[in-house]
């Protein structure tokens, strides 16, 4: 079957050797808090907003770049992982990567709903910032794991 | 829909991965497809009726359940 939409399946590994990597390390300088000195840069800005008063259109702001570069590598790589390819990409394969993604925005927006409702304050910036992820995150999970069981209990019969 | 898959495969006396490979699928979805977890396009039962040198609807038939 011809689908135009999706990469080529080697994108799948490369995504895979990206983002295992990019995720470990956004989870422990997050927990840790670091930003090392030298990702301190100019970078140009559309709007710039300090938390007392000043507001400006277009500029330039000092900004530590660490977590850009971490959000750019694992946006692009999670895409790759899960909108490449299958090996053998036909029919079945596309109305199972449907299902999970109709599956994946379900979950991902009830996850949400319920944060809405019992998390408040700088606290829900937090819900914002995973949330940002979470909907690629939940349709790789779900999408493996039904091929993965797909090949695991499929039956041979002669 | 009920389908005969099973039955043309076996008078063709070919596995499941020989048709898959004939019908350019997975294995899993010929699989699938026998044990009428699922419908396949109008494409892939042409495909078949095609390797089985049968008309199409001598391998898939409608069900009562297939009105409602």
């Amino acid at each position: 079957m011809k689908v135009k939409y999706l990469f080529p399946n080697k994108f799948k590994k490369v995504g895979w050797f990206v983002l295992i990597p990019s995720v470990i390390i956004g989870l422990v300088t997050l927990v840790l808090g670091y930003e090392p000195d030298f990702l301190i840069v100019n970078v140009p800005a559309i709007f710039i907003s300090e938390l007392f008063g000043y507001k400006q259109l277009f500029g330039v702001i000092e900004n530590n770049i660490m977590n850009e570069i971490l959000g750019i590598l694992i946006i692009i790589s999670s895409i790759f992982v899960a909108f490449s390819k299958e090996k053998l990409e036909d029919e079945f394969i596309s109305k199972i990567r449907l299902e999970s993604l109709v599956w994946a925005v379900y979950v991902n927006y009830a996850i949400l709903l319920f944060s809405f409702l019992f998390i408040y304050g700088l606290s829900f910036l937090w819900v914002m910032v995973f949330n940002m992820f979470t909907v690629l995150l939940f349709f790789i999970i779900r999408f493996n794991w039904q091929i993965f069981k797909l090949k695991k209990s499929d039956s041979y019969e002669e | 829909m009920k389908n005969s898959i099973k039955v043309e495969r076996a008078k063709k006396n070919i596995t499941q991965a020989d048709l898959a490979t004939l019908a350019k699928v997975s294995r899993q979805t010929i699989n699938a497809m026998e044990l009428g977890k699922y419908v396949p396009s109008t494409v892939l039962a042409l495909r078949l009726a095609q390797i089985f040198e049968v008309e199409i609807s001598e391998i898939f038939t409608l069900e009562e359940s297939d009105w409602s």
